[in-house]
């Protein structure tokens, strides 16, 4: 019974944090900050769901090989996605996207002239 | 082009086997020499992209203990203060972003070491590495900053936080 509860304790923290980071996306004014906001899905949203659901294959289901894919594919998701945000942000930075606002500061601007 | 070394191929077969060991959870014999000549293949081939310094780090128990602390205690730490800032910004309304690209330097000699602390700031959210630059000896990082107070070595402090130290401690 306990462990039902940090089960469901952990996925609805898992799907609070991917609500907020999908507000975000909505919300936030320009590309760059919408990024920010999406990273939220991913560490938080993906841990508590994973984490949730590795506890109810052990404990629950009892069955290990999809324990041990449940946390593969946690670690992908956190290994893979850093990698690709790096890419996304500095392509669209070379692409010319800038914010409506000018930004506070921007030293790789300066730097790149 | 890098060389393919042995302890490159070693460490990556090792690395894969164990891989193959966790996915199939069977020790009949087929399943072994299945694995082994498919980790012993990728490791042939991707040896040399997976090693790129020493090889027997893994398989230091200090530092590897040293790198699961890090992962399980402290980075979860600072992810979980960098998520709530994030969500109380969300749900406040968004109205007090303040974002900026600043550039911090970073006292890291090892790739794995940079790259660790690169994904890391990425991986919290509010920050985003976007370009690194080496002048000279020293490394910057050009960091997309959602709250661009500070710039230079006192945004670095704010960014990084405890995580440079740890990655400091078993890749230097």
């Amino acid at each position: 019974m306990a462990l039902r509860i940090v089960i469901d304790v952990l996925l609805a923290v898992g799907a609070f944090f991917a609500l907020v980071g999908v507000l975000g996306i909505l919300r936030m004014p320009d590309t760059f900050c919408r990024m920010q906001a999406s990273t939220c899905v991913n560490t938080m949203g993906v841990i508590g769901l994973t984490l949730g659901a590795l506890l109810y294959a052990i404990f629950l289901k009892q069955d290990v090989g999809s324990a041990v894919k449940i946390g593969v594919i946690g670690l992908l998701i956190l290994i893979t996605n850093p990698i690709g945000a790096h890419s996304i942000a500095k392509g669209a930075y070379k692409a010319g996207i800038r914010p409506d606002a000018p930004m506070e500061t921007d030293d790789l601007g300066r730097d790149s002239e | 082009m890098r060389k393919t070394t042995f302890p490159a191929v070693l460490t990556t077969f090792l690395v894969c086997a164990a891989f193959w060991l966790l996915l199939t959870w069977s020790v009949a014999t087929e399943e072994l020499i299945a694995g082994g000549v498919v980790s012993l293949l990728a490791a042939l081939f991707a040896g040399r992209f997976f090693i790129h310094e020493k090889a027997g780090w893994f398989f230091n128990p200090a530092k590897f203990f040293v790198g699961l602390f890090y992962w399980i205690c402290v980075f979860p730490i600072e992810l979980i203060k960098a998520n709530c800032s994030m969500a109380g910004l969300v749900l406040g309304g968004c109205k007090k972003v303040k974002p900026g690209i600043v550039k911090i330097p970073v006292d890291l000699k090892s790739d794995y070491g940079q790259a660790a602390l690169a994904n890391s700031i990425t991986l919290t959210p509010g920050t985003i590495t976007m370009e690194i630059a080496e002048e000279g000896e020293q490394t910057y990082y050009y960091v997309h900053w959602i709250k661009a107070e500070s710039d230079g070595a006192e945004a670095g402090e704010a960014i990084k936080g405890r995580m440079e130290k740890w990655i400091r401690r078993f890749w230097q």
